[in-house]
């Protein structure tokens, strides 16, 4: 602005950084080259390891490249056991969840898979089960329906009131309209990107497992919560947080499993009756979405077997139950006129459910033996 | 819709492909006009009221303008309102024209709609004035009613708070029976009070058209549509660089031809500017935020940092966008002004004001500094047109104290400093580093105001860099690391040794390593820091 400068309008000067056409070719192959072969090449090294009654850990529930990896190594004879977190198993330790004691009734300690993740709904299952699951063909599958996600229109994700809700990023971004979802275009294609292109998945993975699901520059911001705070990676070498090993449950989970305060019974907790505002079925978003999940399934040449239940009906007003029971005969019609084979479990003693859907271990237990006796259940797997 | 996002990749998708669709006829102008109201709109539908009126105005003013003598005009007499004198019937139709509808804002604000009452008023003055311009044939009445509209525009706006802040807490001082209304109170029902995005910028472009014609420096734009496109085309509407109508509009006037080397230009320069804002900006802004949200909270070598990564937050975050302008209108074929240059290799401060936000500098130079008078009436009246200049540049940025204080903090270090840099010894002994260092520390300084939120939290700064302990600022090595190596890659590019960076194989893995590190590790990040300007 001083009187003694040229007037400036360089238009002309090329950028410091300039490439050429050639040059932007061969920047692209390298570009497309790592982006391709990295998230294979990360696999060969990273140690992971899925036990027996292994499931996809909770503080990695939205590490979905995670069970895309534990899908791809289901063997054939080998039965993934589909679902939220009833299937994962809330309030119980991984040895006391229904894959488990399927395994236990088997006589065998793999043959059922764990392949719950905790916080789905149908409709993210069946964005899991399209995007990452693609591995689950041509085999038995047991499919879990829990109906609490049809107890309420806000459960149901139909209310036309905006929400947050978990596992966002596995529902359908621009094919079905879900009314409380309001995700700007830019999210919502973000989403889509992220889902397509695998080197994402895997970088979510590595932020997810190595990084406290931060990336990585807000990782070396991120402080210890105490007062005053203090910044431990701020000096951190990040490439030292990478140990190429896939952490698996803690050992000692205070939340979860028999010594846990939260494994009791729903009861104990002082939780009264609850009343339940049933979406009638034909409106039903999470009930479209497990229809599209069991078709996709069976398209996939699976042979599914769905298990419903058992709800918490003890916690439920008494004069909700004609709309839990028209849900239930409307899952059931389907199922028969598509011939999967299902089985509505009975309701447990109340005693032992943690909360409306969630069974306690040997809620678990008696699931498990019920199902083994069932004679539908013993046609399936022979069949 | 910002330029790092996917909805400005979908846009300016659709626009390049209606572009080049229809760049063999003559709808490719129209479309680039609708493009860009497209994109404005977004923000708002409100907006476009406001580019509309404002481009119209000098579209129409400059028609006027035209149509006076170049010289002399009718020198104010006002027996020219007698009205024989006005010879052409379709003048005569304006000028009363001009005439009834000042008269009917003036009814308006008399009779009735009181919060509309400054705005009918301000309009009568704005239609007499022009009524004046058609009866007297002046060129300088012409003038003055498209610098009145539009920085009476923009000072409602951008400043009717700051302003009616100060004056109401004035008249509270001294006990005054009454208060200026909010300026919110004074908007058309239905309407919200917002500061519409970029409205500095355009208006600023916009006014220097009419200014560079008003002085016989450009020829009369004819084509309302390409006037409108100069004003309002997409990459540099909401936060530049300012074009020049001499320099942007000659470009409308024929096809544009898009060879191979502007789309990888292009594509450079955009690379450039995304790794900017999202690798490099989005970064600093979260430890800048967790430093200025609460400096009392924190200790000298925080802050010290925090004001040091803000000097660059700022400068990657505008620059970056400024890169992203040029890159994508390379895309279409056009070259938009370099707006930033290396500014913190600068070795004085009027070199610094040669590399920063280029448009805007050289735009108070041409139309404050030298109307004002330069530097050719004396070393006291060049002082007093510096700081006047650099006081208005401070209050361009926003309607507070702290971008006053931080305008005329740089005027008076340039008036200081200017003996100093003409010295011999200043010249030929003190190394390059150490002055480019100094004129960093001392802009660094001068962020401080720009940045904190008010005069007290600044003061606040300042005194907590010089009075506590030197604790562990908690500042990333990585942010620093990238700091430095920007700042090393920059050392470089104007070094002896620059001909490295031209290499084939340097650029390449500069750009792959862009790429990949934007594809890992890019900040989430909202909008532009210069948008709220």
């Amino acid at each position: 602005m001083t009187p003694n400068h040229t007037k400036t309008h360089d238009d002309t000067s090329p950028p410091r950084l300039t490439l050429g056409f050639r040059e932007w070719l061969v920047t692209l192959l390298l570009v497309l080259a790592i982006v391709m072969f990295t998230p294979s090449i990360w696999k060969i090294f990273e140690n992971y390891a899925t036990p027996p009654d292994y499931r996809v850990p909770y503080a990695l529930s939205k590490n979905y490249g995670l069970y895309e990896r534990a899908m791809d190594r289901l063997q054939p004879a080998q039965i993934p056991v589909l679902g939220d977190s009833v299937v994962w198993g809330e309030y119980v330790s991984r040895d006391g969840t229904l894959s488990h004691f399927l395994n236990h009734h088997s006589g065998e300690s793999d043959r059922y898979v764990n392949a719950g993740v905790n916080g789905l709904f149908p409709i993210a299952l069946e964005g899991l089960v399209r995007q990452y699951g693609g591995a689950i063909h041509d085999q038995k599958v047991i499919l879990h329906c829990n109906l609490l996600w049809m107890s309420s229109p806000e459960a149901d994700l139909s209310s036309p009131k905006e929400q947050k809700f978990n596992h966002s990023r596995l529902v359908p971004q621009f094919t079905t309209t879900i009314p409380c979802y309001r995700a700007s275009f830019n999210d919502r294609a973000s989403i889509v990107v992220t889902r397509e292109v695998p080197f994402f998945s895997w970088n979510g993975h590595i932020r997810n497992t190595y990084f406290k699901q931060k990336d990585l520059h807000t990782w070396t911001l991120a402080d210890d919560g105490g007062y005053p705070p203090s910044y431990p990676n701020a000096l951190a070498a990040p490439w030292k947080q990478i140990t190429f090993q896939i952490p698996g449950e803690p050992e000692n989970d205070s939340d979860r499993g028999l010594d846990s305060p939260r494994h009791k019974a729903w009861s104990a907790t002082g939780v009264g009756t609850q009343q339940f505002e049933w979406v009638p079925p034909e409106q039903s978003l999470q009930q479209q979405a497990f229809r599209g999940l069991v078709n996709l399934l069976c398209e996939r040449g699976n042979d599914v077997f769905v298990i419903i239940g058992p709800f918490n009906t003890h916690i439920m007003a008494p004069e909700n139950l004609s709309g839990f029971t028209a849900g239930l005969a409307a899952i059931r019609d389907w199922l028969d006129a598509q011939k999967i084979p299902n089985l509505p479990s009975a309701t447990l003693e109340s005693t032992l459910y943690g909360d409306a859907s969630h069974p306690l271990t040997e809620g678990y237990q008696q699931l498990a033996t019920e199902i083994w006796s069932s004679s539908q259940f013993h046609d399936w797997l022979v069949r | 819709m910002l330029f790092h996002t996917w909805t400005f990749a979908a846009f300016v998708a659709v626009a390049l492909l209606g572009f080049f669709a229809l760049r063999p006829t003559r709808f490719w102008l129209p479309w680039l006009f609708l493009a860009s109201y497209v994109f404005y709109g977004c923000w708002s539908p409100y907006y476009l009221i406001l580019i509309l009126y404002s481009t119209t105005m000098d579209y129409s003013v400059v028609g006027f303008m035209d149509r006076c003598p170049r010289t002399g005009g009718h020198r104010f007499d006002l027996s020219h309102l007698r009205g024989t004198k006005i010879s052409s019937p379709r003048l005569r139709l304006a000028y009363w024209g001009f005439i009834a509808a000042a008269m009917t804002c003036l009814a308006a604000a008399v009779i009735n709609f009181s919060n509309l009452r400054p705005m009918m008023l301000g309009l009568c003055l704005i239609l007499s004035l022009m009524a004046m311009g058609t009866a007297f044939s002046s060129r300088k009445i012409w003038l003055a009613v498209s610098l009145i509209n539009n920085l009476s525009l923009l000072a409602f706006f951008k400043y009717a708070g700051f302003f009616s802040d100060a004056i109401n807490q004035l008249l509270a001082n001294v006990g005054a029976p009454f208060q200026l209304p909010e300026a919110a109170a004074l908007m058309p029902t239905g309407f919200e009070y917002l500061l519409p995005v970029g409205i500095s910028f355009f208006m600023f472009q916009s006014m220097s058209y009419t200014i560079d014609f008003y002085r016989g420096e450009i020829d009369r734009e004819r084509s309302f549509i390409r006037f409108a496109t100069f004003v309002a085309f997409f990459p540099q509407l909401v936060a530049g660089p300012i074009e020049r109508a001499s320099h942007l509009l000659p470009q409308f006037h024929s096809r544009p031809q898009v060879t191979g080397r502007d789309v990888s230009e292009g594509l450079s320069l955009f690379l450039v500017g995304l790794f900017k804002k999202l690798a490099l900006a989005n970064y600093l802004s979260i430890y800048v935020e967790r430093i200025y949200d609460d400096p009392s909270a924190q200790n000298a070598p925080a802050l010290l940092l925090a004001t040091f990564a803000f000097a660059w937050q700022i400068y990657f975050d505008f620059s970056g966008y400024t890169d992203m302008a040029r890159g994508v209108a390379r895309w279409f074929g056009f070259r938009l002004m370099l707006n930033f240059n290396h500014p913190y290799l600068a070795a004085s401060l009027g070199e610094f004001w040669s590399r920063w936000h280029i448009s805007l500098s050289t735009w108070f130079r041409d139309y404050v500094y030298i109307p004002l008078g330069g530097n050719r009436r004396g070393s006291w009246l060049t002082c007093r047109n510096l700081l006047i200049t650099f006081v208005i540049s401070g209050l361009w940025h926003g309607a507070a104290w702290t971008f006053l204080i931080w305008g005329a903090l740089h005027g008076i270090g340039i008036l200081l400093t200017r003996r100093l840099e003409q010295a011999d010894w200043y010249h030929t002994r003190l190394p390059k580093p150490i002055k480019q260092i100094a004129v960093f520390l001392f802009v660094g300084f001068a962020w401080i105001f720009f940045r904190a939120d008010s005069l007290e939290t600044a003061a606040t700064i300042i005194k907590r860099i010089g009075t506590t302990p030197w604790t562990d600022p908690g500042c990333p090595g990585l942010m620093l690391a990238l700091i430095g190596a920007v700042w090393g890659y920059q050392y470089l590019s104007e070094s002896r040794y620059k001909q490295i960076l031209q290499w084939p194989a340097t650029r390449i893995t500069l750009a792959t390593g862009m790429i990949v590190y934007l594809l890992l590790f890019s900040s989430k990040g909202g909008e532009f820091i210069y948008f709220q300007f």
